[in-house]
């Protein structure tokens, strides 16, 4: 059994009798305690999170997230649109992780399929995918330097953030919400001069992360604010279903692109980083050796691209190419099934998961054998590592919850979804 | 994928085994199987488990009988389904035993109906508003409660209830 307990008794009752969404604010004179809402509109909380704590003076008591400000019932939408438009709706989920949601979904429709993608899709998808890691922490990085006060971190982050975004725009045409990746692949090839552009940023990279190292890693202020601040162990991490670099900086050595391969994972080697801590410190040292492993995948990837297709290549699944619809009336046919109808999926369920920047990102699909997804549920690592967040925070000062809170990096799309 | 389904009764014992072999929790959530076959029983919470030692993963589906649907709370073994059962509570109407704070999490608190029910109308509900007291303004030259008609409405203006007031 278990030691780990995360219930609050005094919060819950509290909101038992005035409702879950109830503002409630009070001061015990007697025990000097005090009931505190700290969003959801609040600069250091990465979005709509709002947080209840119980305060005795500086010290936080008890934290309970409330969270579902941002819920757009995503789940529900995937229902109504076809296996191709449900791609659209995931991935808005986690918006700074965008290429995870439409991976997660695709491989799990594939796996429902029965198919095999061409390696160079792979490729693509992994090559998305790791550069999607490095932007997504890059806003973590700056969001954790702007909270612990400095505020040039973001501007660094976001200087070089910038790159990403014109390169996703480069091959999707988008800079978020792409739904680039599909079930059979991917919606386009990479365009011309991919390659200079993948190579000024792995060029560049490995000099900014130096650069980020000088200003946070060892500046006394910022050691002293996040070196053993909200520890968790490795039981409490396995206790809360914490995932991905929160886990690891508890010891947990476990990342799903090295104990179960999937994509082009199987084809490159990058190692795993672990601190054994589990304080902020250590989450921000295995997030900023994860950026590093990141360059070193991209730069794999590259090298080794397979030629080829980018995408399945039956007709019933994925659309024409455009050229082929001038002179084939069977293409033009196609084109009008899958773009009025969509296809079919044989009926079965499935549940796929990726490593994504803030733990495993998992979707569980279920068919019915028609053309749009019976159930599509997304198992978001926000919403799980969120738990953690009140074992953290628990029994530490109140300006240590903004650290807690970055560390933890939470996307509220991905929260509520 | 390795799947098993098993009764609501057995998943306390189960998830203690499981536990103790090392599986993990890492999903849980509804489903409800009014269009598939077979179409009974009709919910189920799907659990995903992991197990990091061996490697492996399975998914257990657990059958949630009786009205409200309900199955056992299992945030004793593992904290990390707290979250989840409530997700599944809010969405899915499925009550869990034994859980400290079966509340709604995604959903305001004084919605209605359990929106991933397979039989709740999409664009059923046109806005949600908080329940705001109606107030009755009696048309001039009427004594109040002479001839008015009293309408008893819900809260998103919808009517209930039409008579005559007393």
């Amino acid at each position: 059994m278990s030691t780990t307990e995360i219930t609050s008794t005094k919060l819950v009752s509290e909101l038992e009798e005035r409702g879950q969404g109830a503002f409630v604010e009070t001061f015990d004179e007697q025990e000097g305690r005090m009931v505190i809402n700290m969003g959801p509109v609040h600069p250091s909380t990465h979005g709509v999170l709002r947080l209840m704590l119980v305060l005795d003076g500086e010290t936080v008591i008890e934290c309970l997230p409330v969270i579902g400000y941002l819920h757009t019932g995503i789940e529900k939408e995937c229902e109504d649109n076809n296996w191709r438009g449900a791609v659209t709706a995931v991935t808005r989920m986690d918006y700074l992780a965008n290429f995870f949601n439409e991976q997660a979904y695709s491989l799990a429709v594939e796996s429902l399929l029965g198919i095999e993608i061409p390696p160079r899709a792979k490729y693509i998808r992994t090559l998305l995918a790791e550069m999607n890691r490095l932007s997504s922490h890059l806003v973590w990085w700056g969001t954790q330097g702007l909270d612990m006060g400095a505020m040039s971190a973001m501007f660094y982050a976001f200087r070089e953030r910038e790159l990403f975004l014109d390169f996703y725009e480069m091959v999707t045409g988008l800079r978020m919400n792409h739904g680039f990746i599909i079930p059979g692949g991917v919606w386009e090839d990479l365009p011309l001069g991919w390659e200079r552009a993948v190579r000024n940023i792995t060029n560049l990279m490995p000099k900014r992360i130096d650069e980020y190292e000088r200003l946070l890693t060892t500046n006394p202020i910022f050691l002293e604010r996040t070196k053993g601040i909200g520890a968790i162990s490795a039981q409490d991490a396995r206790d809360l279903g914490a995932t991905g670099p929160i886990a690891r900086a508890t010891g947990i050595d476990w990342d799903l692109r090295r104990d179960m391969p999937y994509e082009a994972y199987g084809d490159v080697s990058f190692s795993v980083p672990i601190a054994p801590e589990g304080d902020v410190y250590a989450r921000y040292r295995v997030r900023i050796a994860e950026m590093r492993e990141s360059v070193r995948i991209i730069e794999q990837i590259a090298g080794k691209m397979p030629k080829g297709d980018f995408r399945h290549q039956d007709p019933k699944l994925v659309h024409p190419p455009r050229r082929e619809m001038a002179h084939s009336m069977e293409a033009v046919i196609h084109h009008f099934k899958l773009s009025t109808q969509g296809y079919t999926v044989p009926p079965g369920e499935t549940y796929v998961a990726v490593e994504s920047p803030r733990g495993e990102l998992g979707a569980y699909v279920v068919s019915d054998g028609g053309t749009s997804p019976y159930k599509c549920h997304v198992r978001d690592p926000s919403f799980v590592n969120l738990q953690s967040l009140a074992k953290m925070v628990e029994g530490g000062l109140l300006a240590d919850l903004i650290a807690s809170i970055a560390s933890t990096d939470p996307i509220m799309g991905g929260v509520d979804r | 994928m390795n799947v098993t389904t098993i009764a609501a009764a057995e998943w306390a014992e189960r998830a203690e085994k499981l536990h103790s072999e090392g599986w993990q929790v890492l999903d849980l959530h509804g489903l409800d199987r009014l269009r598939l076959t077979p179409s009974e029983p009709r919910f189920e919470v799907v659990v995903q488990l992991l197990n990091q030692e061996r490697k492996e993963r399975q998914t257990v589906h657990v059958v949630a009988g009786g009205d409200p649907p309900s199955v056992p709370s299992v945030t004793t073994v593992w904290p990390t389904t707290n979250f989840m059962e409530r997700e599944t509570y809010d969405l899915y109407g499925i009550t869990f035993e034994g859980h400290p704070n079966l509340t709604r999490i995604l959903m305001p608190d004084e919605w209605e109906g359990h929106p991933l029910r397979k039989d709740y109308g999409v664009g059923k509900v046109p806005v949600e508003f908080i329940p705001q007291p109606i107030m009755q303004i009696d048309s001039p030259g009427q004594t109040p409660g002479s001839g008015t008609t009293s309408v008893q409405r819900d809260r998103l203006g919808q009517v209930l209830v039409e008579g005559d007031s007393p």
